[in-house]
């Protein structure tokens, strides 16, 4: 085989030793090769150790870790080397991009500097030579009218083009090895495609290597030749990438792959919900909520500095939840499918269109406490972050009670607490976790407190706004399962805005596709995913990973930074009752 | 066990575990203390008449029967620093108070309505701050005339913008996070968002810049007394005291001055040293 | 220069304008809100004659509805006119001009000592390892405790009995003069703000170190240096602009302090004397003053930001 161009043997990272004690491990053994030209994939959840073990190759473990094993860059162990030759072998022999461009860029500075500052201060060229190169960079990652970028700051440019910003810097030392920290995981679907595609070409031309990070299994077998699996801080398999679940072994790396089913197999997985959808239609045909002609403006900035220009959220956006139903929104940043959601639930006044709930218009938000809390015991909603979604200074059996004494103000203490237990048990969350505050439980834990909250009204819709996104892939499984079984056990109807479509397929019968504001397509899951009518949604199907998927580019980036309209920054409205 | 046993032993604990981890904390603590005894049982404890003036020889040094010397009129400036505790302590006290309440119930009310409402409320912040806090105190001299009330009650007004853009801020943050949103989809009530929830969440800041707010009420004061329009001679009041000082200390005298501004800078020391550590506790507890 | 600069510009010009009408309004009130016959505030602590009287009312329109003398006043403070002082018999405007010279010299003197020493501790503080830290944050909480009055008499009790070096009365006369007298005084105002902005540079430079942009510099193997320069100071200036402007404009009103400490002639002794006096007219027009400075100032820093930090510039929806 060919030579090795990054060698971890058994790398082991701790914390900062306090006085007198040692570290915690936090990475207990982490072996792996890079051969030149190859791409190799390290997967893993968090807390895996993944991006601890690059940063190590990187040298940007923070102050006072310490690092055992050996590290080899290009054959040259890094503990031997002299610090000032250490910073130039890194400079010059690896490049690393890394998962949220927009910080990993400084704000105040051109892309222009960014990209011609290594050249200059580190390889040493003149000026006006590194401006033309970076030009000629920029242009080969494919970012369109490059010399007026370069005059560009960091805040004009969208989330796709900055990566691509940062994979051109990298490339302009000509690196051996690409470190690729999941550069993707922030992006869209269809961005990540054009941008794995820009690394795709890449590669291909320089016989660049690339140590490529991701959680996300099926995109990492799709684009690299082999995949090492890391789990608690040790890299447990390598697998070749194109027969992973033929040879996996181990019991962690075959969790891990049903969990992250690539979309095409993925329907198998789902509950009959089908079958309690169709007896359910028969006898209620009536829907509960129906959504008519909905449309949502902001108000942002105008891009010359002067006034205000209008951003469309949403736009006449039509939709039934049939009771006891689910339904799926789909779409990709920007497409308007968690304000639809925040105006069905109250927390956002729609310009025009209805919104129906059981026969009753709920177009505007519920005027006072009481209102609201009659709208409660029908709709609830559970959010993307589950940390966010809780107060941090409530316990978990606090914040139960609370919502429970709400909903029954007539209820007894024993009454109450019987309930929260009830409800502890319906999220299968162990009653020993009660008396924890949310900064001691997990992700998945959390977000079942904040579902059992929400069931603490009995609530007929459910509505989920990404609420899975932010949670690790085995327990998104997890997570869903238990939705699809309190659906079925008390018939409540799932609205679920998502941007994954496998997402959506495990727990919904019907889905609507957004984009920009308005719908593309809607109908039965099945019939949509399996033979989408929509080019849009054929091109969202197309650009999630899979087996033997290859990134296309297929439309012209989208240069501009979206306007900012991050809805969870907004306040809640109100003005109701104090 | 009884509870009080229970947690009287449990005070003794964490007070013993702060000593050996934190001996700074506990000399602010006892500083801290300490002025407080003095401000309440100050005019007590003094051991002479501290107005009486020749108890002493002039301008003495310290000594058993004076132990922070005399001044130039011959009065014990022990007495004197004891009895101007608490004059010099009550004004910022109520300076904190009223400028914490009031500031954060204008940044709460801003953020909670936000819109005209907070446009107003940031107008009202904006204008107060424009007007340094010791120009507002004069200017109340300049109307009220001398003393100490009607510059307590200026800074008072003064410090509110501070409070309130921390609040603001603080409280159109925490408005925004979900949990927020998910309080008000079930139906609680506005009051018990706001206090149930939307306080809690503030209380940390909110003291830490009212452990601050007390240090700069503390010297703006004194400094009104030092310059000569608060508290008027023959008042105990420590910036009276330091100013008066300033003939025996360019003649060789410092104590009239140095131990009054001794305490001065001491009871603001241990206030920020306390809301200092105080703050990373309530921030290390969050987290 | 780019649209958000200059959407900063127009928009600060504006909030400059009502601010400052707003606090015209507040300052020009105050002789509504003195206590007694408005005759006797203006009149100050002196008893006024009934020549005085009609003087004072013919002067300020007193028979006037109470937005013509408003009108009357600012149009006056507009024109240069600035009333008369009756406590000191003489023009506010003579009164004030021989005197701003001294305060501005004391002002930007103090300025510089805060941004070389509170800057370049913080700096320290935040670069030079744990021991620097320690030994700066044991600094800074004393000098926080330290006022102008205490640091003052500290230094003429050291100066005048003990060493002797600089001078601890009077402004000088000439520039290298004044600055030699200026030096203590300077010293003691800048005490505490020194410490200020020590932590707040430290607090900013170390958010900027542990930002990810500067792990992307640093992985790219630039040299330190510029890597603090650039990447690190450059994106922590913002912060220490934020609070410039408000100190700057605050040490015209604390210079009061020094200037009394010192015996220096300036425009913070005047005021104090005037406020002493009750000599209103004075004390109003001075507030004024320094409410001018202060929101000039902070328009100023407001920009500087903008250019450094073009996003600052750009209003968030609902903001």
């Amino acid at each position: 085989m060919s030579e090795v161009v990054l060698e971890l043997d058994r790398v082991s990272i701790a914390t900062p030793a306090p006085a007198g004690g040692s570290g915690r491990t936090l990475v207990h053994d982490c072996t792996l090769q890079v051969h030149a030209g190859e791409a190799l994939g390290l997967v893993g959840e968090s807390g895996s150790g993944k991006t601890l073990s690059t940063r190590a190759v990187a040298g940007l473990l923070p102050e006072g870790f310490t690092v055992g094993g050996t590290i080899r860059i290009d054959g040259d162990d890094v503990s031997l080397l002299p610090p000032a030759r250490l910073r130039e072998v890194r400079a010059r022999r690896l490049g690393m991009v890394f998962q949220t461009p927009r910080a990993h860029l400084n704000p105040f500075r051109t892309i222009g500097d960014f990209m011609t500052e290594a050249l200059v201060s580190v390889a040493g060229e003149r000026a006006d030579a590194a401006a033309r190169r970076a030009i000629d960079l920029l242009d080969e990652v494919g970012v369109p009218d490059p010399s007026r970028r370069m005059r560009q700051r960091p805040g004009d440019l969208s989330g796709g083009l900055l990566q691509r910003v940062m994979i051109a810097a990298t490339l302009a030392m000509d690196p051996r090895i690409l470190l690729a920290d999941e550069i993707t995981t922030a992006l869209d679907v269809t961005t990540q495609e054009e941008v794995m595609a820009v690394i795709a070409d890449l590669r291909r031309h320089r016989e660049l290597a690339m140590l490529f990070i991701t959680h996300d299994l099926p995109l990492a077998g799709a684009v690299c030749d082999r995949v090492v699996v890391m789990n608690q801080g040790r890299t447990v398999e390598t697998l070749p990438a194109g027969s992973m679940r033929a040879e996996a072994r181990d019991a962690y790396t075959i969790r891990l792959l049903s969990a992250s089913l690539p979309a095409a197999e993925a329907g198998a997985g789902t509950v009959a919900s089908d079958a309690v959808a169709g007896v359910l239609a028969q006898v209620a045909p009536a829907p509960i909520l129906r959504v008519d002609g909905l449309r949502k403006v902001f108000r942002v900035p105008a891009a010359t500095g002067f006034g205000h220009d209008e951003f469309v959220a949403v736009d006449d956006v039509g939709f039934e939840l049939p009771q006891g139903g689910s339904l799926g929104i789909v779409g990709e940043s920007g497409s308007g499918k968690s304000t639809t959601a925040r105006i069905v639930c109250g927390l956002e006044t729609a310009d025009a269109g209805t919104v129906t709930v059981k026969g009753e218009d709920w177009t505007r938000p519920a005027r006072g406490a009481r209102g609201r809390r009659r709208r409660a015991r029908i709709a609830q909603m559970v959010f993307q972050d589950p940390y966010q979604s809780l107060d941090p200074r409530q316990t978990v059996r606090e914040c139960l009670t609370e919502a429970v004494a709400l909903h029954r103000p007539k209820a007894s203490r024993p009454e109450v607490t019987a309930r929260v237990d009830e409800l502890l048990a319906n999220v299968a969350l162990d009653a020993t976790l009660a008396d924890r505050h949310p900064r001691a439980l997990s992700g998945g834990q959390r977000q079942r407190v904040t579902i059992a909250r929400s069931l603490a009204a009995d609530p007929e819709i459910l509505v989920l706004d990404e609420a899975v996104s932010a949670l690790d892939v085995t327990t998104q499984v997890e997570v869903l399962t238990l939705l699809d079984g309190i659906r079925r056990s008390t018939g409540v109807a799932l609205l679920m805005i998502s941007h994954d479509l496998n997402t959506v397929r495990r727990l919904c019968d019907e889905v609507v596709v957004m984009r920009s504001g308005g719908i593309v397509e809607h109908g039965p899951i099945a019939d949509v995913l399996d033979r989408p009518a929509a080019d849009y949604t054929k091109m969202l199907l197309d650009s999630i990973p899979r087996e033997g998927w290859v990134p296309r580019r297929r439309r012209p980036a989208r240069t501009g930074a979206l306007p900012s309209v991050a809805t969870s920054a907004t306040p809640v409205p109100r003005g109701g009752t104090p | 066990m009884s509870v009080a046993q229970l947690a009287g032993g449990r005070v003794a604990a964490v007070v013993r575990k702060a000593a050996t981890r934190d001996p700074l904390v506990i000399a602010a603590v006892v500083v801290v203390v300490g002025v407080a005894v003095m401000a309440v049982f100050g005019q007590a404890l003094a051991p002479y008449d501290p107005d009486a003036i020749y108890v002493g020889p002039v301008s003495a040094p310290p000594s058993l029967a004076y132990p922070f010397g005399t001044d130039d009129l011959g009065r014990d400036i022990l007495s004197r620093v004891l009895a101007g505790t608490a004059p010099s302590v009550i004004g910022p006290v109520i300076v904190v108070v009223a400028s914490s309440l009031l500031g954060a119930a204008l940044g709460i009310t801003a953020a909670w309505f936000g819109g005209a409402v907070d446009g107003i409320a940031s107008r009202v912040i904006e204008l107060i701050f424009a007007i340094p806090g010791l120009v507002l105190a004069v200017l109340a001299v300049a109307m009220f005339g001398k003393g100490l009330l009607a510059p307590t009650l200026a800074l008072a007004i003064a410090y509110v913008p501070i409070v309130a853009r921390l609040i603001r801020a603080g409280a159109r943050q925490e408005l925004g996070k979900p949990y927020m949103a998910a309080l008000h989809i079930q139906g609680v009530g506005s009051a018990a968002i706001c206090f149930r929830h939307l306080v809690p969440a503030l209380l940390p800041a909110l003291f830490a810049q009212t452990t601050i707010g007390f240090g700069y009420a503390m010297l703006d004061l004194a400094a009104i007394s030092f310059l000569g329009l608060g508290a008027q001679p023959p008042a105990s009041d420590w910036g009276v005291m330091i100013a008066g000082g300033q003939p025996a200390l360019i003649a060789g005298a410092p104590e009239q001055s140095m131990f009054p501004a001794l305490f001065v800078v001491l009871t603001v020391l241990a206030v920020n040293v306390l809301g200092a550590r105080v703050t990373t506790w309530a921030e290390r507890g969050e987290r | 220069m780019n649209a958000g600069v200059v959407r900063t510009l127009a928009g600060k010009l504006g909030e400059l304008a009502l601010t400052l009408f707003l606090a015209s309004v507040v300052i020009f009130s105050a002789v509504l809100l003195t206590p007694g016959d408005p005759v006797a505030a203006l009149a100050g602590g002196i008893r006024p004659t009934p020549e005085l009287i009609e003087a004072i009312r013919a002067q300020h329109h007193l028979d006037d509805p109470v937005w013509q003398q408003y009108l009357h006043w600012v149009g006056g403070v507009l024109t240069g006119d600035l009333g008369t002082s009756f406590v000191y018999k003489t023009d506010v405007a003579a009164l004030i001009a021989p005197r701003i010279g001294v305060t501005v010299l004391l002002v930007l003197y103090t300025a510089v000592l805060i941004a070389i020493f509170g800057i370049g501790s913080g700096v320290v503080a935040a670069t030079r390892g744990p021991r620097a830290d320690r030994a700066v944050l044991i600094g800074t909480s004393i000098g926080m405790a330290m006022p102008t009055f205490v640091v003052a008499i500290l230094l003429i009790w050291v100066f005048a009995r003990v060493l002797g070096w600089f001078p601890v009365y009077g402004a000088g006369e000439g520039f290298l003069d004044s600055l030699y007298h200026l030096t203590l005084p300077a010293i003691s105002l800048a005490v505490l703000y020194i410490a200020f902005f020590s932590r707040i540079t430290r607090g900013a430079v170390v958010g900027q170190l542990h930002a990810e942009h500067v792990d992307t510099a640093r992985v790219r193997g630039i040299p330190r240096s510029q890597i603090f320069r650039r990447h690190v100071f450059l994106n922590a200036s913002p912060q220490i602009l934020a609070v410039s402007g408000v100190t700057v404009a605050g040490l015209f009103a604390t210079s009061a302090i020094a200037e009394q400490a010192f015996g220096i002639g300036g425009l913070g002794s005047l005021l104090t004397e005037a406020a002493a006096r009750k000599d209103l007219p004075v004390v109003q027009v001075i507030s004024l003053l320094l409410v001018v400075v202060f929101v000039v100032l902070n328009a100023v820093a407001d920009i500087a930001i903008a250019v450094i930090d073009p996003d600052s510039a750009k209003p968030r929806r609902n903001a």
